[in-house]
């Protein structure tokens, strides 16, 4: 199952202060719900988790982030995410394509495109309940990214950000579901 | 000579109301879920969630733990038993918990054990399996490219290709095709789909430690033959085992095969000493049970200007999934296929089949196929409709001048099928009738102008069921017999039991009927007994539309070997020569003085009581029938549909169904089956498909995606009867059963090209769900 | 993952009062058939979809499957069970019967539900009403046009039969 989901949001921070902290995965990880990077293997591959509940269901991805590109000149970036449930009940995959904008009020607009593969029984359930998670993450994902980058540069280590994960409401992503069905686009 | 019996003895064509209905309406069915047994523990099954990956480990210590949890089985477990694999009915092997590799997604991988089942849900949530991906195999074009990932590593020949079989003469068709002057093709597509019965499938296996004798109640269309593997596969002996299929909630084929499920559950009380239930969710009867089609067909026809048919041409790749787990007779890997010639006089006719492997599934031969017939008969209607597209011929007259004519039978196929009786003319024309069809042909052509949609569509099917005579047919080496044993008390009642098992065809009812007819015993006072092989005569059980031809025969042949007895003891009574007496349903009198007579109950009676010398005491028979050929039940529906131009939505407007199936026992029964039969046709035309996508998800695998019609969906059906009995049969009948299944997809494909013809349609695969409709409507720039 | 405590939970089912102390996530449909050992509703998916698991609570038909047991206490339950009083037929019953509305007769109990509720809403109901009173009960043998026939059966009865049991007032049931 592929998914192919398009966001963009923007940050009030100038475009350097905003790529030097897209560009480090470890500060990334701190953003999105559930993740933590627990190892460096190499200067471009770390380990990680990331722990998915959705109402009472919890799903425990062990993985692998990769930094594919990274082009400071154009501030683009292309990372590789790979994981499998530790119970053995399915992978995910995911390949992103972040890339910054100046914006005229001095600020930056950051656009993420992401490819995400799922297999196992989440995938069974077809778009209708990936894309909602998506989507509810990437919306606690914004919030944090943007939280983070209001913190002065020299705040030191960033909280790790697993340590207290809210589950996703299940009545929330279905009632998103349903509606989308009817959504022209969403 | 058929007597008519009163409609108080209720034999042959009497629409007498069900005897097992009473306790389905009071809510006391005994099925295998309502099975409780003292001290019984509940298995769950744990499954891949990947299509494909090696198995690097699999953790059973949490689960073990858990309070209540009384054992886990996995592959590495039953290999040690040499019981990880098991055969299946197509003489390939299975997995019953993967050891190595998995090769289909929700395969089985290990069982949880507990005492209730939500403390087993629990504990199969606490098993921990380690897997590594490996590249997956959906396509079956694919499966056999050079770079295709090897799916069977345990196989001596390391390639997916599973079996190539051919029939006909190549070389002769082939010429024909070089030189005709008309040639229609279609390439036809039979989706994967699932006979869903509303009972899912799933055993009580116990066994008694102080006995040493293992009864296992199982949803089984085939009690003995499972019992006969259950005893090579598990090294029991045969007479220590039972099998009992109590009610079943429907089979349509899917309760034929052996799952992996009855299995582990059958190890799991032999080690504990326990009776243990495992019963399948709805979401794992979609996953991993017999699944139905997937048969990827070309078809080609080589004609005269004038539209007479000359030569047939198949090719079809099949996908059998990751295990070759079809059940079929020995012979016939592709099942009863070559049927394809159908309804029609092909001169010359070739057909050759190639099975393959994918990641998915097991099974293929289900759904109410009779063997692949399904398939058969879709492809050979579609493409006579495509000829007769190219002709501009009306689809009726073509089928009307290729008809195999009536005088011919019994007729030889040229792919060597003996077609005992058939009269496709006469059926056709009743069913033209029934519709209307010129004024409708009018109507089409007046809604054309106006840019309306509406077509019509015909079937004009033959079915090959019964299997069948024992040189050519066997499953697993048993031979297709059937079999049943009739025994008459001594107060003129009866008991008979068959081999076969009915899972809602109302055998208790015809069976019954059928002794009536015989014996002019009233079928009130004959009870029926199948599905438990400890009292019941072997026999292969109910699928494939076999029980009338094989059981019922062997039901009237067993009843006559007690009316001859009966006649002995007759002539005994009546002081008289066998030879100076005439039957007639219920009694034998004195030709001449019918007043000399003695009833079947008083001669019942006399068997225990007064028993003529030399002659042992009792009235009861066995018999053990080997249909001397198979039978080929026919029919011709038509369907008229609208299509809504602006959602793509088809609409069903009228369905007739003429059948015929020889001479019918209770055509109250029959008229049920029928529609029961369309309704599935109607589901696989319009609504069903399990798909799997790039990475072996399914997709179809609850009835979120699988849709089932319901009553709102479900057009009102007209049925009609012509009647050809067979010539070979005890009592002409051809059984029924799944014609409905085999000839109605077509009818409804038939009817929605129809409606699009004009805008240069040809062909469109099934599902025909409103969004395909709706799609072809914006090509053609005629969407509302 | 300890075991929830247990709750007590009262029901009259069928006329006859019964509790039990179950987990808090029992479904009802498990309670009725395992518990009470009323096995006549059954279990056909786990989506509910099917309505094999169709019972009345407190006068409405609901799938037993999407329920708990502990949401039932203190409620009324009728089943299959119950439809037939002192060991005679319910006119849908008979109907059922007469008609041919069942074949291997896994969906009856659950279809008999819904009749049951549809025709104490609606004593005539039309074809199409018919067909749409049981839209949520699923039957893979019979086409559902011997099932409409028989609630057309059972409604015919019932309107000239005034003492056709219409709601069960006394204890019925065989148990």
């Amino acid at each position: 199952m592929a998914l192919k989901i398009e966001k963009s949001f923007d940050v009030g921070q100038p475009v350097e202060k905003v790529w030097a902290f897209l560009s480090d995965p470890r500060k990334v990880a701190t953003c999105v719900p559930g993740a933590q990077i627990t190892d460096q293997v190499d200067e471009k591959t770390y380990k990680g988790t990331i722990k998915v509940k959705v109402g009472p269901s919890v799903t425990d991805y062990n993985g692998e982030v990769q930094i594919v590109r990274l082009d400071p000149q154009n501030h683009e970036i292309e990372i590789l995410g790979k994981g499998q449930d530790v119970r053995g009940r399915g992978s995910a995959s995911m390949k992103m394509t972040g890339k910054l904008r100046v914006l005229d009020n001095g600020g930056t607009e950051v656009t993420s495109v992401s490819e995400i593969g799922v297999v196992g029984i989440l995938a069974q359930m077809g778009s209708r309940v990936i894309t909602e998670v998506s989507n509810v993450m990437f919306g606690e994902f914004v919030k944090r990214f943007q939280a983070q980058l209001q913190q002065p540069a020299d705040a030191g280590e960033s909280p790790a950000a697993s340590a207290d994960v809210q589950p996703i409401k299940a009545t929330t992503v279905a009632w998103a579901a349903a509606k989308g069905l009817f959504r022209e686009k969403s | 000579m058929i007597h008519k019996t009163s409609p108080e003895v209720g034999g042959m064509g009497h629409s007498i109301k069900r005897k097992e209905d009473l306790r389905f309406i009071q809510g006391k069915g005994n099925y295998v879920d309502d099975v409780h047994l003292p001290g019984m523990v509940y298995g769950q099954l744990v499954r891949s969630p990947y299509a494909h990956a090696r198995l690097k480990s699999v953790n059973t210590d949490k689960a073990k733990k858990l309070p209540g949890v009384l054992a886990v089985i996995t592959g590495e477990d039953l290999a040690k038993a040499n019981l990880a694999w098991m055969p299946t009915l197509s003489y390939d092997k299975q997995m019953v918990l993967a050891t190595g590799k998995v090769l289909f997604q929700s395969q089985e991988v290990a069982f949880v054990v507990a005492e209730d089942r939500y403390i087993a849900a629990d504990a199969a949530e606490l098993v921990e399996v380690e897997y590594e991906e490996l590249p997956v195999l959906v396509d079956p074009h694919k499966a056999l490219d050079p770079d295709a990932p090897l799916l069977r590593e345990d196989r001596e020949q390391k390639n997916n290709h599973i079996f190539h079989w051919e029939v006909g003469d190549r070389q002769a068709t082939e010429q024909v095709f070089e030189k005709a002057p008309v040639k229609a093709s279609v390439h036809a597509f039979f989706p994967r789909c699932h006979p869903a019965p509303l009972e899912t499938c799933g055993c009580v296996a116990d066994f008694n430690r102080a006995t040493g004798r293992l009864t296992v109640y199982m949803t089984s269309q085939a009690p003995h033959v499972h019992r006969t593997v259950f005893a090579l596969v598990g090294g029991i002996p045969e007479n220590n085992i039972r099998v009992v299929s109590p009610d079943i909630g429907g089979g349509f084929g899917n309760k034929v095969p052996v799952y992996p499920g009855y299995v582990c559950a059958i190890v799991a009380s032999l080690t504990l000493g326990l009776p243990v239930k495992w019963i399948e969710t709805r979401s794992e009867n979609l996953q991993s049970t017999g699944f139905a089609r997937d048969y990827h067909m070309t078809a080609e026809i080589a004609a005269d200007r004038d539209g007479k048919m000359q030569a047939l041409r198949v090719k079809t790749l099949a996908d059998h999934g990751a295990f070759n787990a079809a059940a079929q007779p020995t012979k016939f890997p592709a099942g009863l296929f070559s049927i394809c010639t159908g309804s029609y006089e092909y001169p010359n006719a070739f057909c050759e089949v190639d099975g393959v492997y994918t990641n998915k599934a097991p099974g293929g031969i289900a759904y109410r196929c009779s063997f692949r017939v399904t398939e058969a008969a879709y492809l050979i209607e579609r493409v006579v409709d495509v000829l007769a597209l190219e002709l501009k011929m009306d689809p009726a007259e073509l089928r009307r001048k290729n008809f195999i004519p009536a005088a011919k039978f019994p007729y030889k196929s040229s792919l060597g099928w003996t077609y005992d009786s058939g009269n496709y003319e006469a059926a056709m024309n009743l069913a033209l009738e029934k519709i209307g069809y010129r004024q409708l042909r009018a109507e089409q052509a007046e809604k054309r102008k106006k840019g309306e949609l509406m077509g019509i569509g015909i079937s004009s099917f033959t079915e090959i069921v019964g299997a069948g005579p024992a040189h050519t047919f066997d499953i697993l080496g048993i031979k297709m017999f059937d079999s049943c044993e009739i025994r008459v008390h001594p107060t003129g009642k009866a008991m008979a039991r068959m081999g076969t098992k009915s899972q809602g065809q109302g055998h208790e009812t015809t069976y019954a009927q059928i002794v009536a007819q015989e014996l002019g015993i009233p079928a009130a006072d004959v009870t029926i007994e199948e599905g438990d092989t400890d009292t019941a005569p072997y026999g292969l059980g109910t699928y494939a539309s076999r029980s009338t031809p094989t059981s019922g025969a062997a039901t009237a042949m067993a009843a006559r070997k007690i009316r001859a007895k009966a006649k002995k003891i007759a002539a005994y009574l009546l002081e008289c020569n066998e030879n100076d007496l005439e039957w007639e349903p219920g009694k034998f009198y004195v030709k001449g003085t019918p007043s000399k007579a003695k009833t079947i109950q008083e001669i019942a009676f006399a068997a225990y009581t007064n028993i003529p010398p030399g002659l042992e005491a009792g009235l009861e028979a066995v018999d053990y029938y080997d249909p001397p050929n198979l039978t080929f039940p026919f029919g011709t529906y038509v369907c008229v549909v609208d299509i809504d131009k602006g959602t793509g939505e088809v609409k069903v407007r009228r369905f007739v169904a003429v059948d015929d199936c020889g001479n019918i026992i209770n055509p109250m029964i029959v008229e049920g089956q029928i529609h029961g039969g369309l309704t599935e046709g109607l589901g696989i035309a319009f609504m069903q498909q399990i798909d799997y996508d790039e990475s072996g998800n399914v997709q179809g695998g609850s009835f979120m995606d699988y849709l089932l019609p319901t009553a709102v969906e479900t057009p009102h059906w007209e049925t009609a009867k012509t009647c050809t009995p067979s010539p070979h049969h005890p009592f002409g009948a051809k059984g029924v059963g799944e014609s409905p299944n085999v000839g109605s997809p077509a009818a409804f494909v038939n009817a929605v090209v129809d409606a699009l013809s004009h805008l240069g349609v040809k062909h469109i695969d099934m599902p025909i769900t409103p969004a395909k409709v709706w799609k072809v409507l914006q090509e053609k720039g005629v969407a509302a | 993952m300890a075991k929830t405590a247990e709750q007590l939970v009262r029901v009259t089912v069928n006329g006859r009062e019964r509790q039990a102390s179950v987990e808090p996530r029992l479904l009802l449909v498990h309670f009725i058939r395992e518990v009470l050992q009323l096995t006549g509703t059954h279990v056909g998916c786990d989506t509910s979809h099917c309505g094999a698991c169709t019972v009345l609570l407190n006068g409405k038909t609901v799938k037993s499957c999407t329920m708990f047991a502990v949401q039932a206490d203190g409620g009324e339950l009728l089943t299959v069970e119950g439809l037939s009083a002192n060991g005679q037929l319910h006119p849908l019953q008979e109907g059922f019967k007469e008609e041919h509305g069942l074949q291997c007769g896994f969906c009856t109990p659950g279809m008999l539900m819904s009749s049951y509720a549809l025709l104490r809403n609606n004593p005539r109901p039309s074809e199409e009403e018919i067909r749409w009173g049981i839209s949520g009960n699923l039957c893979r043998c019979t086409g559902y046009q011997n099932i409409v026939s028989a609630v057309r059966y059972a409604a015919a009865k019932m309107a000239n039969d005034k003492t056709a049991p219409v709601e069960m007032a006394e204890v019925g049931g065989t148990r």
